[in-house]
C-alpha cells in the first residue's frame, strides 16, 4: 500500500534553477552518431507525438535518421524480449510508461548506464538511483467524459463514482496488458481500492480498447461517453483538437506515471542513442511535449499552458516502479479475468 | 519408305495391369493397318509406344534397319521422323493455321523460309484449305480443323504416320466424307501407317489390313474381307459385323450338333465331342418356303419357323426359331419374299458360311 | 529415374522448411517441459475456465458463420446461376470484390457504423425512433458473426455456383414433367444435387471463420471475449507463453484437418452432381414477380459487405472526426498527409508488403507452376506426393503456422526471425494450395496432346515447353500470380506474430493503428490496401479475358 502525496519533490522539480543548457557547445557523440547514421527508438510515446519529436531531432541533426517504433508499453517490452530470444539487437532506444519494465531490463543487465546531459537537474522521482533511467515525460491518469452527452452536473467526481449501476454501458477503459498508463493506474487504484474495485467495475460492462491514447476518441465520438481512465495528455490533445471531451480529476487522487528512457546495453548505435536521449531531455523537447501534447516533464524550465494545473497543485498516487514489476503478471492476469480479454 | 515392326510388346502401367501384352505386328512399307478395338483394349497405348511417348516393358520396335524402342532405350519422339493425328486434333490455339502447319518444318534445316511457306500452302490447298492461313483453330469448324491437323502431319513427309481417332470427333457426315479422304491422301503419298479406331466400318473403309485387338493382344489380322468371312475367334466374329454364334457339338470332323440340328461345317479336323462354336453370317443364310424345291447343292437345310420379322428398306430382318433345337439364327433377307411371324420355313446355309472359331473351348 | 532426383531434394528441402520443421517445433514445444515430455500444457490449457470459454468462442463464432454463409451464399448462388434476376454480373462482380475485401478493413468500417453508441446506423436508429437503446451493438457475439459472415459467405457462393452451372436443366424438367411443383423440383431434385456443395461450402466458411484472427481482435476484445486466435496472439505478450500457444494451437490444426477431410470425402462423392454436365441445357427459371424483391434482398447483402463499409472508410478518410457528420468544417486531407508523409512506418511498411507480395508471388507462382506440371505430365516417379505436399498447407491456420515458424526460425540453424524471410516461408507455405490449385487447374486446360504434337513434328521437351506450353499457360499462371499477390497484401493472422518493427507490412501497421484508434490513418491505409488489390484484380481478369482466343472445348 504505498499512498504518497510527493507534491514536494515535484514542487522542487519544478523550481527553475536556471542554468542554461550547452547550446552551440558541440556534443561529444555527434561525430559517432554521424558515422552510425540512425537511432532506433522503441517508443509507446502516443505516434503523432513521437514522430514529432522524430522530427525536431533530424532537423537539428541533419545526415542522422530516427526510425521511430511506436506501440503500446507492453508491447515494446514483448517486441524487445522476443527479438533478443532470436538474437535480434534492434532497439537503441526504450521508452515506455510501465517503469516496472525498467526494473527489470535492469536486472536483466540490458541497460546501458548512461546519464543524459541535463538529468541531474530532474526532481528524485525522474531518476534512477543507479543511473540506467529517467523520466522523459510524466501524466496522471484521470477520467474524461462527453459533455455533449453527460452535462457537466452529472459526471463522474471519483474513481469510486464509476461503479454506479448508472454508467452500465457507458464506460470505457483500456488495457493493462498493452499500455503502460494503465497498468500503473490498475495498481494505483488496487492499492487504493483493493482488487474488488475492478471486479465491481467489470460489472458495469465497460468498452475494451487496447491504448491509454484510445478512450479519448471513443469517448469524444460518443461512442461510450466515459473514459474510466485514460492518460491525462492524450484527453488534453483530444480536447485542444477541438473535440467534445472533459477531464475530470478524481477526488481520491491521480495515478502518477512517469515513463522512463534508457539505452540498451547493446545499442548498434550508441553514440545516436545518447545524442538521441540528451537531446529528448532538451528544454526544446520537453517544452514542446509541454506544449503540444499536455505532458509533465522533470525539466526546470518548461513552461505549461495555462489551462492544465499544475503537478503540485494534484494529490498524486505514486506506485513504486519495484513493485509493479513484481505485480505486472497479477495486474494482467486479474484484468482479465475480470474483464473478459 | 520403311515398314514398322512391333516384336512381343508389354506395356504395364502399374504392378498387374497390363495394357500391351505380347504384341507382335508387322505393317509392310506404304501399308495403312486399323488398330482395331474396343475401349481398353490397349490400341491408344500401342500407339503411344511407336510414337515414342511411352517406353516398353519387354519387346522392341524396328522401323526399317532401326530399333526406335526397347526397354533399354527409347528414341525420343522428335527423333523418329514420323507425325500424328491426335484425337483432339492437338492444333496449338496461339498459332495460326499456317504456323500449326509450318512448325514440323521448323526443325528441317535443309528448307529456305521461302520452300517452308510454298509448301505450307501447298499442302493447305491439298487439303483443301487455301486462304485459311491466318486463321486460328479456334475460328474454324470441326472439319476444317481436322484438314489443319492432318496437314500439320502431313506437310513433313514423315516416314511414318500414326493416327489416334482422328475422326472421333466429327459428326457422322462428316466422317464419311473424311474416312474417303484419308484414304485418298494415303493413296497420294503412300506413307506407312497406322490408324487406330474403334469403329470397325471406319477401319474397313480406311485400311490395307486390320489389326483385332483385344485385351493388349492381336487376336487377328487380315484384310477386311478375310476379318468378315474368317473370323478366327467369338471376338473377331462378333466385333466385325453381325453374327450368328451356334454353340453345339461336333459330331463328326466336318459335323456339329444342337438338339436335332446338324450343319456341315467349314472345317474337316473336328474332334467328335468337342464343343464347337460356329460364325454363321446373318446375310450368308438364305430363306426359303417349305414348299419350294432345293436351290443350292450341298448346302445345309434347317427347318424352322418364323418368329419375328422387322422390314429395314433395303432388308428384311428374320429371327428364326430351329425345329428341335433352342437355336435361333438371325437371317438378313431382301426385301422381295415376305414371311409372318408363325410362317414354317426352310434355311439354307452354305457349308463355307459355317466357320467354326478357334477359342471355341472356351 | 535420374532427372528425378533434383526435383525430388527441392520438394524435401521445401517440406521440411515449410511445413515439417514448424509443425515439429510445434508439438515438440507443446510437449516439452525441463522434466523431459509431458501433458502438463495441454492440462494447463483445457482446464483453465477462461481458455475453455475461447474455444466455445470460437466454436460458436465458426459455426453460426457457416450457418450465416449458407443462409446468404446458397440462395444468391441460385439466383445468379438459374435465374432471370436483374444485373447478375454486376452482383457477380461485387461478391467477388467482397471475396477479395481484407476482413479486418470490413470489420474495422462495421466499427465505425454499428458501435452501440457512436456507430452512424446506430445514431440514424436512435435519431428515428428515438429510442435511447442502440440498433445494433457490433462488439458483441452476433455482430462479430455477421461482419465474419459477410465476408465469408462468397466461399459458399462459388461453391455452389460451380455446381449449379453443371446441373442440365433437363433433371429439373424431368420433375416437372411428372407433376411436381416449383418447390418440389427445388427440394427433390436442385437441393439433393447441389447438397454436398452446399456443406462443403459450409465447412469452407466454418474453416475461415476459424482461422480468422483480425475481426475477432477488432471486435471480440472490446466486448471482453477472446477468440482461440486471439487468445493464442494473447500468449506472446510477455512474458510469452510458448508452451501454451503451441498446446492451444494443436486443437484448432486438428479441427481443421478433420473438417477438410470431411469436405474431401463429401465432394469426392459429387459425381452425381455433374450429371448431364457436357449435354444439358441450362434455362433460366423466371421469377414472375420477386425478380426485384430478390434484387433487394442481394443488394442489401451487398451492402452489408461493400458499399456501407466502403463509403465509410473512405470518409473516415476524410473527415476530421469520423463520427461528425461530413461538413466543409469536418473534411481535412490530414489524414492522408499524416499517414503518408508524416508516420515513418508507412513507407517501409508499404515496401515491404509489396517486396513480400512480388516475391511471394513470383516465387510461389513458379514454384506451384512446377509442381503442378511434373504432377499433370506424371514426369517423375511418385507425383501424387507432390501434389499432396502443394496442398497440404491448407489444413494449417495462419497463427498456428505463424507460432510454428516462429518457435522453429528463432533458433540455429534457420535465424529468420526479425528478417522478411520469415514472412516469406509463411506466405509462401499459406498460399501454396492456392497456387497449386490455379496452376493444377492450367495444366490440366493445356491438353496433353498439344505437347505430344510437338514431340512428334520435331521439338525436343524444352522447346514445346517454351513455345507450346508456356504461351498457353501464361494467362493461368498470371492469374497464380496476382492470387497469391492478392492473398499477400491482406495476410494478417501470420504477420501480426512474425513481424519485428521493421518487418512490418501494412496489415500489421493498420492494426497498430488500431490499437491506438487512428481512424483516420486506418482509413487511408486500407483503401490503399484495397486499391492495390482491386487493381490486380482488373490486371488478373484482363489478363485471363484476352488470351482465351482460340481454346476449343
Amino acid at each position: 500500500m504505498v499512498q504518497r502525496v510527493c507534491s514536494l519533490i515535484v514542487a522542487a522539480a519544478l523550481v527553475v534553477i536556471g542554468v542554461a543548457t550547452s547550446a552551440g557547445a558541440q556534443s561529444p557523440h555527434l561525430d559517432g552518431a554521424r558515422k552510425e547514421g540512425k537511432v532506433v527508438w522503441y517508443t509507446s510515446l502516443a505516434l503523432q507525438s513521437a514522430e514529432k519529436v522524430a522530427k525536431l531531432f533530424e532537423a537539428a541533426h541533419p545526415g542522422i535518421k530516427v526510425e521511430v517504433h511506436r506501440t503500446g508499453s507492453q508491447r515494446v517490452l514483448q517486441r524487445l524480449m522476443q527479438e533478443l530470444q532470436a538474437n535480434i539487437r534492434n532497439a537503441d532506444v526504450v521508452h515506455t510508461s510501465d517503469a516496472g519494465h525498467f526494473v527489470l531490463l535492469k536486472n536483466k543487465k540490458l541497460l546501458m548506464k548512461y546519464t543524459p546531459a541535463d538529468a541531474d537537474r530532474l526532481p528524485a522521482g525522474f531518476k534512477d538511483k543507479d543511473g540506467f533511467h529517467y523520466g522523459l515525460r510524466a501524466t496522471v491518469s484521470v477520467i474524461a467524459y462527453n459533455p455533449k452527452i453527460v452535462p457537466a452536473g452529472e459526471a463522474p467526481r471519483s474513481w469510486k463514482d464509476l461503479l454506479d449501476p448508472k454508467w452500465r454501458g457507458k464506460l470505457v477503459t483500456a488495457h493493462p496488458g498493452y499500455s503502460g498508463v494503465i497498468a500503473t493506474h490498475v495498481l494505483a487504484l488496487v492499492n487504493l481500492h483493493g482488487w474488488d474495485y475492478f471486479k465491481k467495475l467489470a460489472e458495469n460492462k465497460p468498452m475494451i480498447v487496447q491504448s491509454a491514447v484510445d478512450p479519448p476518441g471513443v469517448v469524444a465520438s460518443g461512442e461510450r461517453p466515459v473514459a474510466a481512465n485514460t492518460a491525462d495528455y492524450n484527453a488534453y490533445a483530444t480536447k485542444k483538437k477541438g473535440n467534445p471531451i472533459e477531464i475530470v480529476i478524481p477526488q481520491e487522487g491521480v495515478p502518477l506515471v512517469v515513463s522512463p528512457t534508457a539505452i540498451t546495453a547493446f545499442a548498434p548505435h550508441p553514440n545516436a542513442a545518447k545524442l538521441f536521449t540528451d537531446f529528448s531531455f532538451s528544454r526544446e523537447v520537453q517544452q514542446v511535449l509541454a506544449d503540444s501534447e499536455g505532458l509533465y516533464t522533470g525539466h526546470p524550465e518548461v513552461k505549461y499552458p495555462a489551462d492544465k494545473p499544475k503537478l503540485s497543485e494534484l494529490k498524486l498516487l505514486q506506485v513504486d516502479p519495484e513493485e509493479l514489476e513484481r505485480r505486472n503478471e497479477e495486474i494482467k492476469k486479474r484484468f482479465v479475468e475480470f474483464f473478459g480479454a | 519408305m520403311p515398314g514398322v515392326l512391333l516384336k512381343e510388346l508389354i506395356k504395364r502401367y502399374g504392378e498387374d495391369v497390363a495394357a500391351v501384352q505380347n504384341l507382335t505386328l508387322e505393317v509392310k512399307p506404304r501399308e495403312l493397318v486399323a488398330l482395331l478395338g474396343p475401349s481398353g483394349c490397349g490400341k491408344t497405348t500401342t500407339l503411344r509406344l511407336v510414337a515414342g511417348f511411352l517406353k516398353p516393358d519387354a519387346g522392341e520396335i524396328w522401323v526399317g534397319d532401326h530399333c526406335l524402342s526397347s526397354p533399354a532405350m527409347v528414341v525420343p519422339p522428335e527423333r523418329r521422323r514420323m507425325a500424328m493425328i491426335f484425337q483432339s486434333y492437338a492444333l496449338w490455339p496461339h498459332m495460326t493455321v499456317a504456323q500449326n502447319v509450318a512448325y514440323g518444318l521448323r526443325f528441317k534445316s535443309a528448307l529456305s523460309r521461302g520452300d517452308r511457306e510454298r509448301r505450307v500452302r501447298e499442302m493447305l490447298g491439298v487439303v483443301q484449305l487455301g486462304g485459311f492461313e491466318s486463321r486460328y483453330p479456334g475460328e474454324l469448324s470441326g472439319g476444317q480443323q481436322q484438314r489443319v491437323a492432318v496437314a500439320r502431319a502431313l506437310v513433313v513427309e514423315p516416314e511414318i504416320l500414326l493416327l489416334d481417332e482422328p475422326l472421333s470427333n466429327l459428326d457422322a457426315n462428316l466422317r464419311e466424307e473424311m474416312r474417303f479422304e484419308i484414304r485418298r491422301l494415303h493413296e497420294r503419298f503412300g506413307i506407312t501407317t497406322l490408324y487406330v479406331t474403334h469403329d470397325q466400318a471406319e477401319a474397313m473403309v480406311i485400311s490395307d489390313r486390320i489389326a483385332v485387338l483385344e485385351r493388349g493382344r492381336v487376336v487377328q489380322v487380315g484384310t477386311a474381307q478375310e476379318l468378315f468371312e474368317q473370323p478366327r475367334t467369338r471376338f473377331v466374329a462378333a466385333f466385325i459385323g453381325r453374327t450368328n454364334l451356334v454353340h453345339a457339338t461336333a459330331a463328326g470332323p466336318d459335323t456339329i450338333a444342337q438338339g436335332d440340328l446338324r450343319l456341315r461345317v467349314a472345317a474337316s479336323n473336328l474332334k467328335p465331342g468337342a464343343a464347337v462354336a460356329v460364325s454363321i453370317r446373318p446375310h450368308a443364310i438364305r430363306l426359303r418356303d417349305v414348299a419350294m424345291p432345293t436351290g443350292e447343292a450341298g448346302a445345309n437345310l434347317v427347318r424352322g419357323r418364323v418368329e419375328r420379322a422387322a422390314y429395314l428398306g433395303d432388308a428384311v430382318d428374320y429371327e428364326v426359331g430351329v425345329t428341335g433345337s433352342d437355336v435361333r439364327l438371325r437371317v438378313s433377307a431382301l426385301p422381295g419374299l415376305s414371311f409372318r411371324p408363325g410362317d414354317a420355313v426352310v434355311l439354307e446355309v452354305p457349308v463355307a458360311a459355317c466357320v467354326p472359331l478357334a477359342d471355341s473351348a472356351d | 529415374m535420374e532427372r528425378a532426383v533434383p526435383v525430388w531434394i527441392l520438394a524435401a528441402v521445401t517440406l521440411v522448411v515449410l511445413m515439417a520443421l514448424p509443425l515439429g517445433w510445434l508439438g515438440w514445444v507443446s510437449v516439452s517441459s525441463e522434466q523431459g515430455a509431458t501433458l502438463a500444457h495441454y492440462a494447463a490449457v483445457f482446464q483453465d475456465p477462461h481458455l475453455q470459454k475461447a474455444l466455445w468462442n470460437t466454436v460458436v463464432m465458426a459455426f453460426w458463420v457457416g450457418l450465416a454463409s449458407l443462409a446468404v451464399g446458397a440462395p444468391m448462388a441460385w439466383l445468379t446461376a438459374r435465374t432471370d434476376l436483374p444485373g447478375k454480373a454486376v452482383i457477380r462482380g461485387l461478391i467477388m470484390a467482397s471475396f477479395v475485401t481484407p476482413p479486418f478493413l470490413g470489420a474495422f468500417a462495421w466499427v465505425m457504423l454499428a458501435g452501440p453508441n457512436a456507430g452512424l446506423l446506430n445514431k440514424l436508429y436512435r435519431g428515428l425512433t428515438g429510442s435511447p437503446e442502440p440498433l445494433v451493438n457490433i462488439f458483441s457475439m452476433p455482430g462479430l458473426i455477421f461482419v465474419v459472415a459477410i465476408y465469408t459467405f462468397p466461399y459458399v457462393y462459388i461453391m455452389m455456383v460451380n455446381t449449379l452451372a453443371l446441373i442440365a436443366s433437363d433433371l429439373e424438367e424431368a420433375a416437372s414433367i411428372l407433376g411436381a411443383g416449383r418447390l418440389r423440383v427445388a427440394a427433390t431434385v436442385t437441393v439433393p444435387l447441389v447438397a454436398p456443395a452446399m456443406l462443403s461450402g459450409f465447412i469452407l466458411a466454418v474453416l475461415q471463420a476459424l482461422a480468422l484472427f483480425g475481426s475477432p481482435a477488432i471486435l471480440a476484445l472490446p466486448a471482453g471475449f477472446h477468440t482461440i486466435t486471439t487468445q493464442i496472439w494473447a500468449f506472446f505478450h510477455y512474458p510469452p507463453k510458448m508452451e501454451m500457444a503451441a498446446a492451444f494451437s494443436i486443437p484448432l490444426l486438428l479441427a481443421t484437418a478433420l473438417l477438410l477431410q470431411l469436405q474431401k470425402r463429401l465432394l469426392g462423392r459429387r459425381g452425381y452432381a455433374s450429371i448431364g454436365g457436357k449435354g444439358g441445357q441450362r434455362r433460366n427459371i423466371p421469377l414472375g414477380r420477386w425478380r426485384y424483391p430478390a434484387l433487394a434482398g442481394c443488394l442489401a447483402v451487398l451492402a452489408c459487405a461493400i458499399f456501407l463499409p466502403y463509403s465509410m472508410l473512405a470518409k473516415a478518410a476524410l473527415a476530421r472526426s469520423w463520427a461528425q457528420p461530413m461538413t466543409w468544417d469536418n473534411l481535412t486531407a490530414s489524414n492522408f498527409t499524416f499517414t503518408f508523409f508524416e508516420y515513418s512506418a508507412t513507407k517501409s511498411a508499404i515496401l515491404n508488403t509489396l517486396e513480400l507480395g512480388v516475391l511471394t508471388a513470383t516465387v510461389g507462382a513458379g514454384l506451384a507452376a512446377l509442381l503442378a506440371y511434373v504432377a499433370n505430365r506424371r514426369l517423375i516417379l511418385g507425383h501424387q506426393v507432390l501434389a499432396f505436399l502443394a496442398l497440404a498447407p491448407v489444413v494449417i491456420p495462419g497463427v498456428v503456422l505463424a507460432v510454428g515458424l516462429f518457435i522453429a526460425y528463432t533458433r540455429p540453424p534457420f535465424l529468420l526471425y526479425g528478417t522478411l524471410w520469415i514472412l516469406f516461408v509463411a506466405y509462401v507455405t499459406k498460399e501454396m494450395p492456392v497456387g497449386y490449385s490455379q496452376a493444377d487447374a492450367t495444366f490440366k486446360g493445356v491438353h496433353a496432346e498439344l505437347e505430344d504434337a510437338g514431340r512428334i513434328l520435331g521439338a525436343g521437351r524444352l522447346r514445346v515447353l517454351g513455345e507450346i506450353t508456356a504461351p498457353l499457360a501464361r494467362s493461368g499462371i498470371i492469374a497464380t500470380w496476382c492470387f497469391i499477390f492478392i492473398g499477400v497484401i491482406r495476410e494478417l493472422s501470420a504477420s501480426i506474430i512474425l513481424f519485428t518493427p521493421n518487418t512490418r507490412v501494412m496489415s500489421v501497421v493498420i492494426f497498430d493503428l488500431k490499437e491506438e484508434g487512428q481512424f483516420g490513418a486506418i482509413a487511408v491505409l486500407g483503401l490503399f490496401m484495397l486499391v492495390m488489390t482491386f487493381a490486380t484484380v482488373i490486371l488478373m481478369q484482363r489478363v485471363l479475358g484476352r488470351d482465351f482466343m482460340g481454346v476449343r472445348e
